[in-house]
């Protein structure tokens, strides 16, 4: 067995790293953030981001501890399908593309999810899916900052608790000092850099290796993996599409970019992303199947990517993949802190307890409420309870249940509220009472089916047309500007 | 029913193809947006 101990990063380097990133970052977001003083400004970037931001930030955002941490333990699982399947995740991006345009034009006045469950289904609807939404939000949240104490512990030997802390304060940080100007900009660098430190562990990862003795070393041990009728592999493919169409569908992450895009620019951007980050987990899953070639031993399954990178590379790779891992998981943290946010703050504080409150309280609110997400994150991180992909997974049945209604919700009048109400239910109890049932990797599929023949009956019996006209809600008025 | 080595290289080149690509594009897409001041 090799020892990987070796290959990993002193824990002076480590922190020299997350030091010097930690600044880059934090100035940047004070940078872009002076002068956000408007609401609109500040969770939406003045709704005026172009084609390249919005493609970058929609990529890296997806762009999680999938790719640097599932993705590989589940090539490892699943083999080529395992790989396959995690690509197809980029469906769900390109699949929200037409709905992201027709939302802009629908909702131009509109800042989350939650708004349009609201108007276009009523409180009930609205409310079951602020439960699903936010659980989502908090277990992506948690996965995240769990991914990055476990990361920088296993490239640089730096303690869980305080790998974790150290990257939630500083995406708190960036993201409370520039809003959504700063998670857009800085997404569009971590974007690049996660893809140039992925092209480097893989071509070293060939030239080191080779392709031909992957293929044959996986061959010889784990001969399942390249099995082409793995049954639970193209279970999971369709699982895993079906997850991540659920996930992109209903998740605010992604809606309010879809708020924040210039007129035209969200089925673009979306498209394009969509292309971009689908060979992202297959490159990162095809680095884990290094591990029979390389007689690594690994201790624990979340751990595969970053130790085969640590052997493959040394020292001085490692450091790049420090750099990468950091950027994808800020790039997802920061998103999902500024979205969660104005969540809680839209559809919990306004919608709830102050419906009078002016654009710039709202505003100052925001900003609080980044800060308690990142402590109860903090909370929540500090136990290291699940392995990631379980964590991960589990909230599959319920943001798959969301797809139907949400699409239905969009293009066809007849949708109405029992439907959705009676999907997002039904589908949620079916989706959990299959993961425990069968497994992981059919949750997302039980959900999603079960919700669509929910939708589908609500349609056909139904009788009432919905106007579109009712999403178009009277903005908020900005300080400085006509009433 | 086993992926052979040449498709299983195939798939893997072609992937790793548009990884290499997309920072390419993305710089040009925003140098594009910033000369007709569209970046945000």
């Amino acid at each position: 067995m090799n020892a990987v101990d070796d290959a990993i990063l002193d824990p002076t380097v480590g922190w020299l790293v997350l030091a010097a990133f930690s600044v880059i970052w934090i100035f940047l977001g004070w940078f872009w953030g002076r002068g956000s003083d408007q609401l609109d400004d500040y969770v939406l970037a003045g709704r005026r981001v172009g084609l390249a931001l919005g493609t970058a930030t929609a990529m890296a955002t997806w762009v999680t501890s999938n790719t640097t941490m599932a993705a590989p333990q589940l090539a490892l699982q699943m083999g080529v399908w395992g790989m396959f399947g995690y690509s197809l995740g980029a469906v769900g991006l390109i699949m929200f593309a037409p709905l992201a345009g027709r939302i802009r034009r629908l909702m131009p006045t509109g800042y989350t999810s939650g708004d349009f469950v609201r108007l276009r289904y009523g409180k009930t609807a609205w409310r079951i899916f602020l439960v699903i939404s936010l659980c989502y939000s908090l277990g992506w949240l948690v996965s995240m900052g769990m991914a990055g104490g476990v990361l920088i512990n296993a490239l640089t030997g730096i303690p869980y608790h305080y790998g974790m802390s150290v990257i939630l304060t500083i995406c708190v940080g960036y993201t409370l000092l520039g809003g959504f100007r700063a998670v857009i900009g800085t997404d569009f660098i971590q974007a690049l850099l996660i893809l140039v430190g992925l092209v480097i562990i893989a071509v070293l990862a060939i030239t080191t290796v080779g392709i031909d003795t992957i293929h044959s070393a996986v061959l010889e041990e784990r001969p399942e993996l390249l099995n082409l009728l793995m049954p639970a592999g193209i279970m999971f493919l369709f699982n895993n599409l079906l997850f991540g169409i659920g996930e992109i569908f209903h998740s605010n992450v992604w809606w309010s970019r879809a708020f924040a895009f210039r007129p035209g620019v969200g089925t673009k951007a979306y498209t394009l992303a969509g292309l971009l980050w689908a060979p992202i987990p297959i490159v990162a899953g095809f680095v884990a199947l290094a591990v029979p070639a390389l007689d690594l031993n690994i201790p624990a399954a979340d751990m595969v990517g970053p130790m085969v990178a640590a052997t493959v590379l040394g020292t001085a790779g490692a450091v790049l993949v420090l750099i990468m891992v950091f950027s994808a998981l800020s790039s997802s943290l920061d998103s999902l802190l500024a979205a969660t946010s104005i969540l809680v703050v839209e559809d919990i504080y306004r919608r709830h307890i102050r419906q009078d409150a002016s654009a710039a309280h709202l505003r100052r609110v925001t900003a609080w409420v980044i800060v308690g997400l990142g402590v109860l994150t903090w909370l929540l991180c500090a136990p290291r309870i699940a392995t990631l992909a379980e964590l991960l997974y589990f909230t599959g049945a319920f943001v798959a249940s969301t797809i139907w209604p949400i699409a239905a919700g969009l293009f066809a009048r007849r949708a109405g509220a029992l439907g959705a109400i009676s999907g997002m239910v039904f589908g949620s109890a079916a989706g959990i009472a299959s993961y425990f049932a069968i497994g992981f990797y059919v949750a997302a599929l039980v959900g999603a089916a079960v919700s669509m023949a929910c939708v589908l009956i609500g349609m056909l019996l139904g009788s009432r047309e919905f106007d579109w006209g009712r999403l178009h809600e009277r903005g908020l008025v900005q300080a400085g500007s006509p009433a | 029913m086993t992926i052979p080595v040449g498709l299983f290289t195939a798939f893997i080149i072609a992937a790793l193809a548009i990884v290499v690509a997309a920072p390419l594009i993305l710089l040009s897409l925003w140098i594009a947006d910033f000369r007709r001041g569209a970046l945000w």
